[in-house]
């Protein structure tokens, strides 16, 4: 039986592994000690003859209570507030700084919608909702060692774009605009998977995200971009799904 | 210690100590009844048919997640015959929605609070009744007619609802879920809701106003404290729920766009606003849940440690705390909504601060049985292992709401896990204590012991695996409610893990037929049980098993406090315990006189 996590392809994911690690000792020490203490009681403070009765202790004289309330804050700061400052310092400094004007940032538009991902970059112009963006279902391809900077749409229910080797996930909901961003440090293909139960086909709405180096992402883009054009519908600008980055359609 | 209330002082002549007579009619006794008692059983029956109910949902999801797309055996032929014994996507979204919904509302629910806390309260703080007896017949058959809709959704045009217990919009909405079933669901939460806060309503007029002369708050059971604190809990944020179904079902029905947006339907509603007036509710919910069944606990492992509760008043306090912490946290549901960042970091802390007062609850419990002299009857051996259940369930907490890892662990089955060890493993183990425990009480018979023990040990070491499992599951990455993991290449190595997983809860289910017969065996032909079989303190052990229609042939009056176990002026008598009401000749010297 093999369990383990997914492998981290990200320059971020780190940071959770990190919370997960040191959780899962803190936890798991503290729950040790307490089933130990547990344990002790159940082999010796049994009833037996002679012994049919408990020490008549109310456990609250002073002593007692300060004993109780000085685990509890010693269990929150070396527990609790290490998390809060840890967790603190991850999202200021990284989750939530978005590459917003990094021109070096790849920008997508993610609409959700039962069942599946579309995915939109802006073309050669630099700009949405122009007849060179880039549109490809359900799969997104994205160059390794530069930010790709996400905003999340969705057409019709919640969805969710769960991004497991990165250790992310976000929220798509209908009326609003939400953001994320990745950055990938290895080529590969990894699955990109839905989170949030957005009915009877919610188990089908897998995509992926295509990580490639510099040179055979630009190539890919060439022919996306090819793609993309001849399929435009000038008529039907709706088609090719997305907004226009800044504003909403 | 203190004087009683005068409000009960002012009572106590023709009006409360008046003894009704037991009505005759059958109807009036044991259908329409407004007795706390007959009420008590009628829930806690409900409740137990509804617990198997979901149960089985449980299996034949479990069937699914093991063994994707093979026919169900047996069962699959009766429900499923048009798929051949398939259970199908569609059948499986409505599988995890009922079992959510019917787990919570219509059998934990109706147990713990509806079933214990009737038959509890009046008895424990030694009153004849509820406040409101009326009320509390109306709550009864309020939550008969919301499980009677609910029942009913399975048999209409496109079948029961299938939004998932949380019945997020929009896919609650007509956007999602179109069929009626989905209606009738909001109808019967709503219902259910209302009978939920009638109930709350009696119970804390009750506790405030019909204690026993000398029943101080500092000497009512910790059970009582438990379905008191609940039912605040209940009359703040049930409320709240029932507004989000009234928007809900305006939304489905009368085609407003509360909820709706989006450009499938252009709408300018929010279904965020759902999720906030859900998880307001939602939060608060699990204490709703898991308060009675601490307050069982900590008595019970005081009564069956022989020592009083360690830290009566840190308890309280802890309770009391972590009932006004409960409404400020639900935030942590809603962690990848990409809520503002400030919001999200302040529900973190406060989700991080509620780990204190529960710390200081769980070590009082482990302080109550050092150095006692524990009897490991069955009520206490579901005790111990609710104490080690809930130990693993409330640590997973930890990693939920810390927002670095729950981006990772949101919505996976280690969400599942971490809610199935406190809602299932440790409420099932408590409510169990509970009926192994009060029983006696209930029905007038003793339970069998050895099926008690026979139940207790695979119930226990199930209940760990699986959800242990789950939470394994959610760490490499398995989302909820996938009708078939094996969409995902990275999950399909998890699949040994299911099967595992599955085949445990088979057994876990297999372990409750033990619980059944001897239910219904102990029922008609268990030992005639004593009035005060497991020789503890508290006012229901003073009244003969069952107790008469009226409780007390006259009304207690409270000298002490609940678990005075092994006190000197006990022991002077021979023995370690001393009912509650019980004069003692000897002068009390200061120090034992709570």
């Amino acid at each position: 039986m093999r369990i383990e996590i997914p492998p981290d392809v990200s320059v971020d994911g780190h940071l959770v592994d990190g919370v997960l690690g040191y959780l899962t000792w803190a936890t798991g020490i503290l729950f040790l000690v307490a089933v130990g203490v547990l344990v002790v009681s159940l082999v010796r403070d049994r009833a037996r003859p002679g012994r049919a009765t408990g020490a008549y202790t109310h456990g609250d004289r002073r002593r007692d209570q300060l004993l109780t309330l000085a685990v509890g804050l010693i269990m929150f700061f070396a527990v609790d507030a290490v998390l809060a400052a840890r967790a603190h310092r991850a999202l200021s400094d990284r989750f939530w700084r978005y590459p917003d004007g990094d021109p070096r940032a790849l920008r997508v538009e993610v609409t959700a919608r039962q069942w599946s991902w579309t995915f939109r970059t802006a073309g050669p112009d630099g700009r949405f909702a122009t007849p060179d963006d880039v549109v490809t279902l359900g799969e997104l391809h994205v160059p390794v060692g530069r930010p790709i900077f996400l905003k999340l749409r969705s057409k019709d229910v919640v969805h969710s774009l769960y991004l497991p080797n990165f250790r992310t996930k976000l929220d798509a909901i209908p009326g609003s605009t939400t953001r994320m961003w990745i950055e990938a440090t290895t080529p590969g293909t990894y699955e990109i998977g839905c989170a949030q139960h957005c009915g009877t086909s919610h188990y089908k709405m897998r995509g992926l995200l295509v990580v490639e180096p510099e040179e055979s992402y630009r190539a890919w883009l060439e022919r996306a971009e090819t793609d993309s054009r001849l399929r435009y519908d000038a008529a039907h600008p709706a088609a090719a799904e997305g907004w226009d980055w800044e504003h909403g359609s | 210690m203190t004087a009683p209330p005068a409000a009960i002082e002012a009572h106590q002549g023709e009006g409360e100590d008046a003894i009704h007579p037991a009505p005759t009619r059958f109807l009036r006794r044991y259908v329409f009844s407004t007795d706390h008692k007959v009420i008590g059983r009628q829930f806690l029956f409900l409740g137990l048919v509804f617990l198997a109910v979901g149960g089985v949902m449980a299996m034949l999801i479990r069937w699914q997640l093991a063994r994707p797309g093979v026919p169900v055996p047996i069962l699959g032929r009766v429900l499923y015959g048009r798929s051949g014994g398939v259970i199908s996507p569609v059948a499986y979204t409505a599988l995890f929605t009922m079992h959510g919904t019917i787990m919570i509302f219509f059998a934990v629910t109706p147990i713990l609070i509806g079933g214990f806390g009737n038959f509890l309260v009046p008895l424990l703080i030694g009153a004849r009744d509820m406040a409101f007896p009326r009320l509390n017949m109306i709550s009864f058959w309020t939550m008969a007619a919301s499980t009677s809709v609910l029942t009913a959704s399975f048999f209409v045009p496109l079948g029961t609802a299938n939004a998932g217990w949380t019945a997020y919009a929009t896919l609650s909405t007509t956007i999602g879920t179109p069929g009626v079933g989905q209606t009738m669901w909001v109808v019967a939460i709503y219902l259910n809701g209302s009978a939920s806060v009638m109930g709350a309503v009696n119970y804390i007029t009750t506790v405030i106003r019909l204690r026993a002369p000398g029943m101080t708050y500092m000497r009512m059971p910790i059970t009582v404290w438990g379905f008191f604190l609940t039912s605040v809990l209940n009359a703040l944020f049930v409320p709240v729920l029932a507004a989000g179904m009234v928007l809900l079902f305006f939304d489905r029905v009368f085609g407003t766009q509360f909820f709706i947006a989006g450009s499938t339907i252009r709408g300018g509603g929010d279904p965020i606003l759902y999720q906030h007036l859900f998880w307001l509710f939602g939060h608060p919910e699990v204490y709703i849940l898991i308060l009675p069944a601490w307050g069982v606990v900590t008595d019970l492992l005081a009564f069956f440690a022989r020592k009083p509760a360690f830290g009566y008043r840190v308890t309280v306090g802890a309770l009391i705390a972590i009932v006004v912490l409960s409404s400020v946290v639900y935030g942590h549901h809603m962690f990848t909504t990409g809520m503002s960042p400030l919001l999200g970091e302040s529900f973190m802390v406060l989700t991080m601060i509620i780990s204190v007062p529960t710390a200081l609850l769980f070590l009082n419990w482990l302080g109550t049985l050092w150095r006692g002299a524990m009897r490991l009857t069955t009520p206490m051996l579901f005790c111990v292992g609710l104490v080690f259940t809930f130990g693993i369930g409330g640590l997973t907490g930890l990693f939920l709401a810390d927002i670095v890892a729950d981006m990772y662990l949101h919505d996976t089955y280690f969400v599942v896990g971490h809610f199935h060890l406190i809602m299932a493993a440790a409420l099932l183990l408590s409510s169990f204590a509970a009926v192994y425990f009060w029983f006696p009480k209930m029905f007038g018979r003793m339970m069998s012991e050895r099926l008690g023990k026979l139940h207790f040990w695979p119930t226990f070491v199930a209940l760990n695996l699986v959800f242990i499992g789950q939470l394994l599951l959610g760490y490499a990455g398995m989302q909820r409610r996938l009708y078939d993991p094996s969409v995902y290449d990275f999950l399909r190595p998890l699949l040994p893990l299911n099967r595992f997983i599955s085949d445990t809860a088979y057994l876990l289910g297999a372990a409750q037929l033990v619980f059944v017969v001897n239910f219904f065996w102990s029922l008609f032909r268990g030992k005639p049980a004593e009035p005060n079989p497991w020789q503890v303190g508290t006012l229901e052990w003073t009244v003969p098993s069952p107790p008469p229609h009226h409780n007390f042939d006259r009304l207690p009056t409270v000298v002490r406090g609940p678990h005075e176990l092994g006190s000197p002026e006990a022991r002077a008598r021979g023995k370690d315990w001393l009912a509650q009401d019980e004069i003692v000749e000897i002068v009390e010297s200061a120090e034992e006189s709570r």
